[in-house]
This record gives structure tokens, C-alpha cells and sequence, in this order.
């Protein structure tokens, strides 16, 4: 994947480009909004990794130039805590997802993945299939080696969002803000509890499991 | 000193008094000028008339009898000195026939032709008391009769002109008065407001310096200078708690974080000395960005709460159902619960409606939750409610069976980074209820803490009941 990351502070950018270059991806970075603009207008980025607060260009004004160039590469805004964080009005201004600083570099990782993904064409999938595992989206059924599987509504969304991005890695802040829409992290392992409750109903009485713990990251959802 | 015993005359205080004493003694001054030029010309006017009158009897008698008459009445009437009017009756040649008057006066008429003067009463005609000697006031006019007479009649008007001029005297005097008066005052107010506003400013000076002890004194008139010094202190005492609550919390921060600190610290130097275990040094290695990331949260967290209490938490108040919160979160909890061998069980009331930022008051319902699953032992319970109060409120509330919070450190536990004794072993920032307590306070509700169920079958209790409340959302116009 070539990934754009644009942000003033060399130190972070150097850290994100070398973590995401051990990852197997292309960074390229740009050191401010207007150097960023030029670059993801030359050449054709999978994702681009934009800081909010930046001299000569803001990273929010950024984004709105590319979005009116009809230009609708993913974009992962970071933003300082303590900035004006509104999540809302980065996404507003074209972001496509939001993570405030400090984050873990598994996180970033984890949603710089997820966004590349969503850059396939978007068909209306009904149907989603891992190994032997099929959710239909319109029946609301879950079927594993033919079995049907009883999930609540809330254990299909789980299950949902982890299929849609299996093979990558879902971090825990992701499911609580993807799937429950909370944006704070609760200090009990909520989100561990829900996993295994889901991991007992799919994975438990069938030989192999696809519901995969991440260490230190989170869980990945793999035939 | 010298600045300061002048420094009166440059208060707003003084310059009005001033203002309005002057105004006051003009007024006055035209007042009574009005009063004075009624009076006094009415005064002349009735004299005027009256030697007018006498001209007419006199000249009557000239018409009947000629010169002879004329003189004759004069003789008459000044026989004695008892005369009302002063008379002079001159011969063309100039010499006096008649009359109690020593010479015609040598003024010039006015407009009207009377003549306005002073003269001696003659000594021959009485009683030659000292007052008579003096000089008075008369006025008069002369009558060119035929053949070549003048005839003057005139009119004491010494009294009347001793009470105008005495009268003026007393308007200028009332006048100079009020104006002295009026500065007084002046100087009286100016100098108490400004002694006033002196402690006002000596507080602030004070408080400058880094005491924030001292207070404005209050006087209870509710006048502007007393509401000003109850605002001064109101903003002094919030000052005062805010320094206070900022000294609290950095002590606290610097307490609080050192575990951790050098926790991460201590592993971070295990890791460098683990050359030859990989698996060691990585374990460690994790650790260490664990303790990192629980700093992080730390930080998060007072960031956040900075924020909510500084009033500038970006909260999106909307109209919610806040049994959708509360049926997402016991949820989300009820799993975690059944893992931790809690009984757990809610009961939601539906049909309310609140003003919320839904991602707030759910952030506080999971705090409390979080505690109580912490808190709650083995084997307890942990019950979520939500309910309309008797009072008309909207109650989440979160009771459980464990320790529970002693009556004495309820209020201390919602204080940042306080953390009960028997807390202290467990994860936590000891910043959770003091966020909860912003985000009630946010949304105009309350943050309770009571008893729980009470001490249950195991010895375990009295357990805790922790309760947002809310106001109901008012009636919708549309």
C-alpha cells in the first residue's frame, strides 16, 4: 500500500513512515498542508494519514481542497488531545476516520489498513463470507459449516465489522467506536468479554478458530 | 500622602457633587433673581403710581386756582414735617416757594422721566435722630407747569429699596451657601467612596501580591459599592478554589504519576539487562508500554476533565432517550459482570426524555459501572436502573454489594485523584468520579453517592448506589 502521511512534527512522521514501512507499505511524507496537497494531488495514494494542527496549511483545509477535487482517497486525521478534537468536524471536512494523539502505533496501523480497504468499489455486499463462516446482511443469519448460528443484534454487528475487515487487525478502540459508537475507553475489558462470548458461539465447537487475538494489538478475524 | 489626601477631588464622586451643587446654587440664584426683579419693580411701580396720583391732585388744584392753590396745598401738607410725600414747587426765577425738600435732586430721569436719589431729611422738620441723618432713598418727578413753575412731588422709598437690596444680599448669600454646602458634600461623599473603594483596591493589591485571603468588606446597603465587592469576593473565592483545586491536583499529578513512572522505569532497565533472555526482555519491553499507555489515560483524563470544567467541553446536547443509554450499557456490562461472578440485572423505565450528550452520559453510566464492577466482589451483585424520580428527574442508578463508600468520603471521592485506601491496590486514576461529577454538572444534574443494598448474605456490603440525575427534557413546542 503507498500511504501519504502529512504532518509537521518530523519526529512522529519518521516513526509512523518507519512502522508502516516495516509493515510492508510505502511512506511518503510531507511536512506541511500545502506540500501535502501537491504530493497527493501527483501521485495516487491508497490512504493518507493528515495532522490536524499544521503551519501554512491545516490539515482540515487540506482534506476540503482534495474532497472538492472530486479526489475521495481515505483519510485518517490525527489530532492532539487538548485541540480542538471534534470529531465530528474533521469527519465533516472529509476525514474518513479520527484518532487523537497519543495512540498506539498498532492502532494507527490497524485503521490506516481498514480505511485502504474501504477503498474498494463500494458494492452493496449482502453476503459475507470467511473460510467457512457466511453472514447474509439481509437475512440476518450466521451459518458456520452449515450450521446456523444465534448471535443478538449486537454480536452481528461485532461479527459484521469483523468480517467486512478480515485478514486485518481490529483494535479494541475501533469495535467500541465502530460498533457500539462510544469514544472512550472503559477501564474494564469490556470489549474482551464480548469477544469471547462471540468467540464461544463461532469459533468454540467447530476445529479451527478464525477469531484471532492480536497481542498488543487486537483481534483479527482470519480463515 | 499628599496624592492621597487630594486624591478625592479627581473621583467621579466629587466631580458630580460639584456639578450638581453648582447647578443647584444657579438655580437658585435665578430662582430668587426672578423673585427679587418681581418684587422690587412691583415695589416702584406702586410708588410710581402713587406720586402719579398726587401729580393729579395737584394738578387739580392748579386748574381750580392756579399757582396760589398749588402752593397753599404744599404749605399745608408739609406744615409739620408729617408730609407722606415730598414736595418743591420752584419759581420760574428758580427760588423755592414751597415744599420739604432742601433742592431739586441733580439726577438724570429715566426712560420714564422719574428720578431716583438720596437725600437728607432737613433737620428743622423734627426729630433729628441719628437714622434721620443718614442719607435715604427717594424718587420722584418733575411737572413743568405754565408759566414757567416746576413742581416736584416725590416718594420715600428708603424702606423699600433697604428690603430690595437686603433681599438681593440674601439671595447672593443663599446662593454662595448652597454652592459651599453643595461642595461639602462633595468633598463629605467623594471621600467616603473613595476610602471605600481604597479597601476594595487595598484587597486587590493584597490578592495581587499572593494573598488570596483577604475579602472586601461588605456593608449589606446592597448599594453599587457593596454589589461590587460581593462580586469582588464571589471571584475571589472561585479564584480561590480554583488555585486551590489547581495545587491539589498538581500535587496529585506528580504523586499519582511517579508509581507508574517508575514503575515503567524500573522495567525499562530490567529489559536493558535482559541481554540474554529475548522472551524476558520483550515481556518487559510490553509492560513498559502498558504502564505508558495507563499514563496516557491518565493524562487523557485530566485532559478531558480540564476541559468539561473549564466549560468548554464540546458537548452536543440533543433530545435522547436515555433508556437507549442505559439499555446499551447494561449490554455492554451484563457480559462483563457474568465473567467477574456478578449477578447483574437492570431495570429501564422507557418513555422519558432527556437533554444529553448521549456519548458523555453514557461515558459517566460506564465509569460508575466500571467501580462497581471493580469494587464488587465475587459472588455480589451489580443492578442498573433507570427511573422518573417522585421529583420529576431522570435517575441512572448503579448499586452494588461491595464495600460501598463510607458516609465521610463521599464528598472527597468525586475530588480528582483521591483514591480510598482500599482502592489503592486496584487499577484506576482516581480521576472517574470526578469526571462523572463534570459531566452531571454539564448537563445542570447531580452526582449522587448512598448506601447500598446493605450487608449481604457473605459479610460482604454495605455496597454502593451511585446515581446520575437528570432533568426531564421540557415539553417539545413543535
Amino acid at each position: 500500500m503507498r500511504i501519504l502521511i502529512v504532518e509537521d512534527d518530523r519526529e512522529a512522521a519518521s516513526y509512523i513512515r518507519k512502522g508502516l514501512r516495516e509493515s510492508g507499505h510505502v511512506a511518503d511524507h510531507a511536512a506541511d498542508g500545502e506540500e501535502g496537497l501537491e504530493m497527493a494531488r501527483a501521485a495516487d495514494y491508497d490512504v493518507l494519514v493528515v495532522d490536524r494542527m499544521m503551519p501554512r496549511m491545516d490539515g482540515l483545509t487540506m482534506v476540503n481542497s482534495l474532497r472538492k477535487d472530486e479526489d475521495r482517497t481515505p483519510v485518517l486525521i490525527l489530532s492532539a488531545l487538548g485541540e480542538v478534537d471534534d470529531r465530528v468536524e474533521g469527519l465533516k471536512a472529509g476525514g474518513d476516520d479520527y484518532l487523537v494523539k497519543p495512540y498506539a502505533f498498532a492502532e494507527l496501523l490497524a485503521r490506516v489498513e481498514a480505511l485502504a480497504r474501504r477503498r474498494d468499489p463500494e458494492t452493496v455486499r449482502t453476503k459475507l463470507v470467511v473460510g467457512d463462516l457466511e453472514m447474509d446482511l439481509l437475512a440476518r443469519t450466521v451459518v458456520r459449516n452449515g450450521e446456523e448460528i444465534l448471535l443478538q443484534p449486537r454480536e452481528f454487528r461485532l461479527l459484521e465489522f469483523l468480517m467486512k475487515h478480515s485478514g486485518q487487525v481490529v483494535t479494541r478502540t475501533m469495535l467500541l467506536e465502530k460498533v457500539w459508537d462510544y469514544h472512550f475507553d472503559p477501564q474494564t475489558n469490556v470489549i474482551d468479554v464480548h469477544i469471547s462470548r462471540l468467540r464461544s458461539k463461532i469459533d468454540k465447537p467447530y476445529p479451527r478458530a478464525l477469531l484471532h487475538t492480536v497481542r498488543g494489538a487486537g483481534y483479527r478475524l482470519q480463515a | 500622602m499628599a496624592r492621597r489626601s487630594t486624591a478625592f477631588l479627581r473621583t467621579t464622586a466629587f466631580r458630580q457633587t460639584l456639578l450638581s451643587a453648582a447647578l443647584f446654587a444657579l438655580s437658585s440664584f435665578v430662582t430668587l433673581g426672578f423673585v427679587y426683579a418681581a418684587s422690587a419693580g412691583m415695589m416702584l411701580r406702586r410708588a410710581d403710581a402713587a406720586i402719579n396720583e398726587e401729580v393729579e391732585v395737584l394738578d387739580q388744584r392748579f386748574q381750580a386756582g392756579g399757582i396760589a392753590t398749588v402752593n397753599r396745598y404744599i404749605l399745608q401738607r408739609t406744615v409739620g414735617g408729617g408730609a407722606d410725600y415730598l414736595y418743591l414747587l420752584i419759581h420760574p426765577s428758580g427760588r423755592t416757594l414751597s415744599g420739604n425738600l432742601s433742592g431739586l435732586p441733580n439726577v438724570q430721569p429715566d426712560a420714564e422721566g422719574r428720578l431716583q436719589f438720596t437725600y437728607r431729611r432737613p433737620l428743622a422738620s423734627g426729630g433729628a435722630d441719628e437714622s434721620e441723618k443718614d442719607d435715604r432713598t427717594a424718587r420722584g418727578q418733575i411737572t413743568e407747569l405754565p408759566s414757567g413753575y416746576r413742581l416736584f412731588v416725590g416718594l420715600d422709598v428708603h424702606e423699600e429699596t433697604r428690603l430690595v437690596s437686603r433681599m438681593l444680599n440674601t439671595i447672593l448669600a443663599a446662593s454662595a451657601l448652597a454652592l459651599a454646602l453643595g461642595v461639602a458634600a462633595g468633598i463629605f461623599v467623594s471621600r467616603r467612596f473613595v476610602r471605600r473603594l481604597d479597601r476594595i483596591n487595598n484587597v486587590a493589591r493584597r490578592v495581587r501580591a499572593g494573598d488570596l485571603q483577604p475579602r472586601a468588606p461588605r456593608t449589606y446597603s446592597g448599594d453599587e459599592l457593596d454589589e461590587l465587592s460581593e462580586n469582588f469576593n464571589n471571584m475571589l473565592d472561585r479564584v480561590e478554589a480554583l488555585m486551590l483545586r489547581m495545587r491539589h491536583t498538581g500535587d496529585s499529578i506528580a504523586h499519582d504519576l511517579r508509581t507508574p513512572l517508575t514503575r515503567m522505569r524500573n522495567r525499562l532497565d530490567e529489559a536493558l539487562r535482559e541481554d540474554g533472555d529475548l522472551e524476558a526482555r520483550e515481556q518487559a519491553l510490553e509492560r513498559a508500554v502498558a504502564d505508558t499507555d495507563e499514563l496516557l489515560g491518565i493524562f487523557n483524563a485530566i485532559l478531558s476533565l480540564s476541559r468539561l470544567e473549564a466549560g468548554e467541553s464540546r458537548a452536543s446536547i440533543v433530545r435522547l432517550d436515555p433508556a437507549d443509554i442505559a439499555g446499551d450499557l447494561a449490554e455492554l456490562y451484563e457480559p462483563v459482570c457474568e465473567d467477574e461472578g456478578l449477578a447483574f440485572d437492570s431495570e429501564i423505565q422507557s418513555g422519558l426524555t432527556m437533554l444529553g450528550d448521549r456519548g458523555l452520559v453514557s461515558q459517566a453510566l460506564a465509569n460508575i459501572l466500571d467501580n462497581a464492577v471493580k469494587y464488587t466482589p465475587s459472588g455480589g451483585a451489580v443492578t442498573l436502573r433507570l427511573r422518573e424520580t417522585g421529583d420529576g428527574m431522570i435517575e441512572f442508578s448503579v448499586t452494588d454489594t461491595g464495600p460501598g463508600v463510607p458516609e465521610s468520603d463521599r464528598d472527597r471521592v468525586v475530588q480528582r485523584f483521591v483514591r480510598l485506601d482500599n482502592s489503592r491496590t486496584l487499577p484506576g486514576s482516581g480521576l472517574g468520579l470526578s469526571l462523572v461529577q463534570a459531566i452531571t454538572d454539564v448537563h445542570n444534574g447531580r452526582f449522587e453517592l448512598g448506601e447500598g443494598p446493605g450487608v449481604v448474605a457473605d459479610g460482604h456490603g454495605p455496597g454502593l448506589r451511585a446515581a446520575l440525575v437528570f432533568p426531564k427534557a421540557p415539553a417539545e413546542t413543535e
